[in-house]
């Protein structure tokens, strides 16, 4: 009776899952998992058979007519005429440039083969980044060699009509000029930290020129905000130093994803304060809270993390402040009754937020609170308020002093009105898309030129008669502010432009008449600035440190009593509210054309190619019984009419989620159409929805990708929305979702444990999985260091002897053991990795009807694991905790790919990678089959060669334009169709750096003896490569360091010291693979006293009683033992 | 109806086996012969655009092979030199040869009258730099498959000599490929680099070999020298698929 119980118990308490349908173990799910690849991934869809012999026999019979193979094709080799200093052909120069972007210039390093760019990394002198970089800032090397990008100028040949000439930058420059004379011009830019365009804009203004700024999601307008709810003229930015934060509050501040501005270092320096190797570092490890209506990668940081809408944030901070001010001492009793008063609503939250603000007084010189850049004034002088009395200002958070803001569209608007305005300049970015509440028809026939300057064609030149293109900063001069104030940084070129396109400021200057070219007039302005280094020291290096002021005036708490307008009502399932947050793949439409941003998955939703507004279980609950036919919640099983198990065709089909579209209105003019999804940990009446993808001017890569939601965006650029209502539209949309993609099922895959379990036994980790319990894996060896278990590959209880990796007549078994060790508790799920990865490896797109087929190529794929609180079975779960995971080939010691190739394509090398030899590899994808951890892709089609849209014409369908070739990495193959890849551990610049240090020492020898060399004695220590050289493409992106690579047989390298953490396991270590990559168990670091204080992570708990049905501890599984007992 | 077939039917299945045998045998061995890198690759000998001759250059002039090849000890390549390397030289001897007319219009480019500034009418696509011409097309001869990255700053630093994989260069007129350059022939070195290993000194020495005493074989000698040289560098060439193939 209690197994029936037990089974019953694992139905209906399943706390740990990927997507709805595994929780609710779905048959669909069940069955997916159980497959290697998606149903249909390896089926040959879209031609049918006949055809494809047909195509088959064609093209063998052509092959044969040519007889092309039997001569071999002459190659010529260009060198220079002249050769260019410090260019060796095959050795790649690296230059110090920086990326501007709506968050402040980011510097970076910039990888170079013969003049291409290939690479980005970021530039470590920025100490603040430490040299990771954003997943924008790694996908940009493509925008530069997009195809669709603008190759020059374009002039509508007719009025009203849609065709374009060409023409020359000659004619450009002339008809600029001409422009300029005719005087009334103005200038919509799109904003900048660039401080040459400021230079020149304030010439400019001088001249009469009208500038305008927009920006439709505006990073600087928090700082404007609280600027002016304080009394100054100038914006107060909040830069936090979360290196110095032990407490943590974010109020739906998305501080580490791509929400907020600085949040790679926010990244770094906050999880520089989770990292913990030994119990003395958990009890210092910092605590992060989280109040958010989204559920966003902070979110999935955070130790407690609060649900709740946008708009309600108004009464949470007053609340808030009402209970710091009271336990600081700060302020009259009559303030804190007001603002308490003020904070009624939400009394339901009282415990959670008066045991927050205790915990955060606890420490207070060292906590900080972080308010959301779209929350109202109110919330940001709130908390300028609370900062300023729990006394960290200055401490953990800064409040930088920044200029005055730009005049805005309004003042555009009012110029146009006033026929101010002859000539319109749009420098960059793409208002008529993005601030689409304008009247743009009626303002743009009151103007009689326009002219864009964009990099590709989009939405706003549609409005425009001349087109200019705009180069890549690759390829232009310019310098500019990081977002900190503390660090100038360069912009310069790594090649000239690909095009006949043209740069910002080579256009501002046009207009003023200056000859100066833009490389002289940055260089004046770094000259003027400094008088001890020059400009190429600039260059080198990078950065150019500056000091930022900083404001830290008090203001009275009777300032605060200036918001009287009433709080804004709760929204409730009736009347929705929604959230408008930059979309992940393109953030406010600018990367849309990007295909490795388009195909990298969403961190939480895990979407690629799409968007979606997304939903709570609760309010899917209501929708669902509103209109039944929606299928948002999928059902426990389903019998169909014979009584066997069919899928849930309404909601999941093959890892194919479709969605049922719906209609969200606010009032007749604004509404927008989108497909729903439903997303645990949601506020439960807010909708999130996403601003940048559903272009309809855009290149080959965005179009038809997702819906547009611009048009809830109102005039006031408010990017909270209330009193929306919903309703189905009938339709439905399949959306390309990996979430279930490589699944793992449910075993203690992600180890998590609180700081206080780990402070009491650091060794938690080993006591999860069935390794836990099975015998040592290395047998009598299980005590032996890395370093001789990495070479000798210990028998332990196997009954066959391990393979030997020395090779014949090789005495040594490889200098270095390569390994990886990755730290869960780093990691916030960024993705940058996967796209650094993509950059290095040469790793195509394959697009969104493939990604569908379950066959997208990622090497490291970010896994996202949600777990719960005990709940319902019925019941979809609200609040959860996340987990991310990131996995790519763990070249296993034993690895069960290489026993089964027939070709030994796959197989060992001495140094422990995994090799994968793509010139002998035939295809059979046994090895991905027999792969455990699903981390081997297939080429089922030459993605590289062909358009994504033309694949299933084989050899007669079109073939890729050749561009984006231009930035491949010359040092990795690029797979043709038919062959298997997987991580290499980066084994290029392993081998790189191997000849390097080699190459190294035996000059160095040389130099020294003076002798013929004959005689000179390297010693290993002389030719192996010291540690921390080598830097994979992952590690080496990653903002929090979570990723550390390097020699197992050195006990005192990183990787090793970290793989003797107790923390360290393997993932599945039950099978005896051995895997060289291991993961080091998260740490949570919760608040006793808080209302949803759980003693262990939900993950753990899931495990344990999964692990250990029937000791039923804790959570409602005590009632269902009582039961069972009774029984 | 007894002797439906005729007697010498029986020897048919004798006769296919034999010519199939026959067949079989011939098209191996033609595939052994003529379709691997030893017959299709070696004496692979094109017609470049300008006669350079190592022979005189490299052989009787003994000019180091880096003078010309100067990334060969540095990167993965052994660069083709630029046209200035030519004319670091050839601005004085034979300054005006017709031979030399494709490295001259490669180096000046738009300096038509050689004063290495820009002058009136000089830059014809009107960028304000001072272009240089065309690339000369140097046709290869050498090459490794896409799929194999060959470095040559490891191998040259390590004691291999040029001459193992390119042959005397300081004897020919004009290159020709002269090793088969095979994954085997690769290999052969790799397992057994004591045959090849060499002083540093003595890498671009194509004439070199090593002294042996009399009554000594050369490859004993070499053997034991290369040996030595082995233990000594800590010379371990890799004979994984990752060590050649990314």
């Amino acid at each position: 009776m209690i197994k029936q119980v037990t089974e019953e118990t694992l139905e209906n308490g399943k706390r740990y899952w990927k997507s709805l349908d595994d929780l609710a173990c779905k048959p669909s799910f069940k069955n997916w998992v159980e497959r290697e690849f998606p149903e249909g991934a390896s089926m040959l869809e879209g031609v049918q058979r006949r055809g494809f012999m047909k195509l088959m026999a064609a093209s063998f019979g052509l092959a044969g007519l040519g007889m092309t193979g039997c001569r071999r094709p002459e190659h010529t080799i260009l060198p220079y005429g002249k050769s260019p200093e410090e260019l060796i052909p095959g050795v790649p120069n690296y230059y110090a440039t920086s990326m501007p972007s709506a968050q402040g210039h980011t510097p970076l390093i910039v990888e170079s083969h013969e003049g291409r760019p290939t690479k980005i990394e970021g530039n470590p002198s920025y100490i603040p980044n430490g040299g990771g970089t954003s997943i924008y800032a790694q996908a940009s090397v493509l925008d530069l060699y997009d195809p669709d990008r603008s190759k020059s100028s374009l002039k509508r040949s007719n009025e009203n009509e849609d065709s374009w000439d060409v023409i020359s930058s000659d004619q450009v420059k002339e008809d600029l000029v001409n422009l300029m004379k005719e005087g009334k011009v103005a200038i919509l830019a799109e904003k900048s930290s660039s401080t040459a365009r400021k230079a020149l804009s304030e010439l400019l203004i001088e001249k009469g020129v009208i500038w305008t700024e927009h920006e439709a999601i505006d990073l600087t307008s928090p700082e404007y905000k609280l600027g002016n709810a304080i009394g100054t003229d100038s914006g107060l930015r909040l830069i936090p130093n979360l290196g110095k934060a032990s407490r943590v509050l974010s109020l739906d501040c998305d501080f580490l994803g791509n929400r907020e501005p600085f949040s790679l270092a926010n990244t770094r320096a906050l999880m520089k304060g989770r990292k913990v190797l030994s119990a003395k570092d958990a009890k210092k490890m910092n605590r992060l809270y989280s109040v958010e209506s989204d559920l966003t990668i902070t979110g999935g940081v955070a130790d407690h993390r609060l649900r709740l809408e946008s708009s309600q944030f108004i009464a949470f901070t007053n609340l808030l402040a009402a209970e710091i001010f009271t336990i600081r001492k700060s302020g009259s009793k009559a303030e804190i009754t007001r603002l308490q008063e003020r904070g009624n609503v939400l009394k339901t939250h009282a415990k959670w937020i008066r045991e927050c603000a205790v915990d955060l007084c606890s420490k207070h010189k060292s906590s900080v609170i972080l308010p959301g850049g779209h929350l109202p004034a109110e919330v940001h002088l709130l908390c300028y308020a609370i900062n300023q009395a729990l006394g960290c200002i200055g401490r953990t958070v800064q409040y930088q002093v920044t200029d005055k803001p730009a005049s805005n569209l309004l003042s555009l608007q009012e110029a146009i009105g006033k026929d101010n305005v002859k000539t319109l300049i749009f420098l960059g970015g793409n208002p008529v898309h993005n601030a689409s509440s304008l009247d743009w028809g009626n303002l743009s026939d009151k103007i009689s030129n326009k002219i864009h300057l964009g990099d590709s064609v989009n939405e706003t030149t549609s409005i425009c008669d001349y087109h200019i293109g705009q180069s890549h900063y690759l390829e232009s001069w310019d310098e500019g502010e990081t977002w900190d104030g503390t660090g100038i940084v360069p912009v310069q070129p790594l090649l000239a432009p690909l095009f006949e396109t043209m740069a910002d400021l080579e256009l501002l200057q046009l207009l003023l008449g200056s000859s100066q070219n833009t490389h002289d007039f940055v260089k004046s302005l770094q000259e003027k600035r400094s008088s001890t280094d020059s400009y190429e020291d600039f260059l080198r290096l990078g950065v150019e440190k500056q000091m930022p002021t900083y404001y830290s005036k008090e203001i009275p708490l009777s300032e605060l009593s200036k918001y009287k307008e009433q709080i804004p009502k709760p929204p409730t399932l009736d009347s929705l509210e929604v959230l408008l947050i930059p979309d992940f793949h393109a953030w406010d439409g600018r990367y849309a054309n990007n295909g490795w941003m388009q195909e990298c998955p969403d961190p939480i939703s895990k979407l690629t190619w799409d968007n979606a507004l997304l939903i709570s279980p609760a309010l899917a609950k209501t929708l669902e019984e509103k209109y039944p036919s929606l299928g948002l919640i999928p059902e426990p099983t389903m019998l169909n009419k014979n009584g066997e198990i069919a899928p849930d065709a309404a909601n999941f089909d093959h890892g194919k989620q479709k969605a049922p579209i719906v209609t969200l209105s606010i009032s007749e003019n604004q509404t927008i159409e989108g497909p729903l999804y439903v997303q645990p940990g949601l506020a439960d009446c807010s909708i999130i929805a996403t601003l940048g993808l559903g272009r309809t001017e855009v290149g080959r890569v965005g179009n038809g990708t997702g819906y547009n939601a611009y048009p809830l965006l109102g005039n006031n650029f408010d990017r909270i929305v209330s009193n929306v209502s919903i309703e189905p539209t009938g339709e439905f949309e399949t959306l390309a979702n990996v979430q279930e993609h490589w699944s793992m099922e449910g075993r203690a895959i992600v180890r998590e444990g609180n700081a206080e379990e780990y402070i009491s036994d650091e060794a938690f980790a080993s006591h999860m999985g069935a390794e836990s319990h099975s015998p040592k894996i290395w047998g009598k060896d299980q005590e032996a260091d890395l370093k001789f278990k990495a070479q000798t590959t210990p028998r332990g209880n196997s009954s066959y002897e391990h393979p030997d990796h020395n090779y014949e007549k090789s005495e040594t078994p490889g200098l270095h053991q390569w390994g990886m060790a990755i730290d869960l508790n780093q990691c916030t799920g960024c993705s940058a990795c996967v796209v650094a990865c993509q950059s290095e490896n040469n790793i195509p797109i394959v697009g969104k009807d493939q990604v569908l087929r379950g066959r997208e190529m990622h090497w490291i794929r970010l896994d996202r694991y949600f777990s719960s609180t005990a709940r319902d079975g019925a019941e979809l779960p609200s609040d959860v905790q996340v987990s991310f995971q990131g996995v790519a080939c763990m070249h296993c010691e034993t690895a069960p790919c290489e026993t089964v190739c027939p070709v030994n394509a796959t197989v060992h090398d001495e140094e422990g990678l995994n090799a994968m030899a793509y010139n002998r590899c035939v295809g059979t994808r046994y090895c991905a089959n027999n792969c455990p951890y699903k981390v081997r892709r297939f080429n089922f089609f030459d993605w590289n060669k062909r358009q994504t849209d033309e694949l299933y014409k084989g050899p007669l369908g079109k073939k890729n334009d050749p561009l984006p070739d231009m930035g491949k990495n010359p040092d990795v193959t690029v797979r043709m169709r038919g062959v298997m890849e997987k991580c290499t551990y980066c084994v290029q610049r392993i081998q790189e750096s191997k000849i390097q240090v080699k190459v190294k020492a035996q000059r160095n020898a040389l130099l020294s003896t003076g002798k013929d060399g004959a005689d000179i004695e390297l010693s290993n220590e002389d030719i192996k490569v010291p540690d921390g050289t080598i830097k994979t493409a992952c590690q080496q992106v990653c903002p929090s360091d979570s990723i550390s690579f390097g020699d197992l047989s050195d006990p005192e390298s990183e990787v090793s010291k970290l793989k003797n953490n107790p923390r360290d396991y393997s993932v599945l270590g039950y099978l005896n693979t051995r895997p060289r990559t291991t993961f080091l168990a998260k740490v949570r670091n919760p608040n006793h006293s808080m209302p949803d204080f759980a003693s262990s992570p939900h993950a753990a708990r899931e495990y344990h009683d999964k692990a250990h049905p029937t000791h039923h501890e804790e959570g409602d599984h005590d009632n269902h033992a009582k039961e069972g007992e009774k029984h | 109806m007894r002797n439906l077939f005729p007697r010498w039917v029986n020897t048919i299945p004798v006769k296919v086996i034999l010519s199939l045998g026959i067949i079989g045998g011939t098209v191996t061995a033609g595939i052994t012969y003529y379709a691997t890198p030893k017959y299709t690759r070696v004496g692979y000998q094109p017609t470049q655009p300008v006669s350079y001759d190592h022979s005189f250059h490299a052989g009787q002039l003994g000019l180091d092979c880096r003078y010309c090849h100067h990334g060969v000890d540095k990167s993965s390549h052994a660069n083709i030199p630029s046209a200035n390397v030519c004319m670091s030289c050839h601005k004085n001897i034979k300054a005006d040869s017709p031979l030399l007319a494709p490295i001259r219009d490669s180096y000046f480019g738009e300096d038509e009258n050689k004063d290495g500034k820009l002058s009136e009418g000089e830059d014809l696509n009107d960028d304000g730099i001072l272009n240089e011409g065309p690339s000369v097309p140097w046709v290869r001869i050498h090459k490794a498959p896409d799929y194999v990255y060959f470095n040559h700053a490891i191998h040259v630093n390590r004691g291999v000599s040029c001459v193992e994989c390119h042959g005397r260069i300081d004897q020919m007129e004009v290159v020709h490929h002269d090793k088969p350059l095979s994954m085997a022939f690769c290999l052969e070195c790799h397992r057994n680099p004591e045959k090849s290993l060499r002083p540093m000194n003595e890498v671009t020495n194509l004439a070199w070999s090593i002294a042996s005493k009399e009554e000594e074989d050369s490859h004993i000698t070499q053997f034991h020298a290369g040996l030595d040289i082995k233990n000594k560098w800590g010379v371990n060439p890799p004979l994984s698929c990752t060590g050649c193939h990314r």
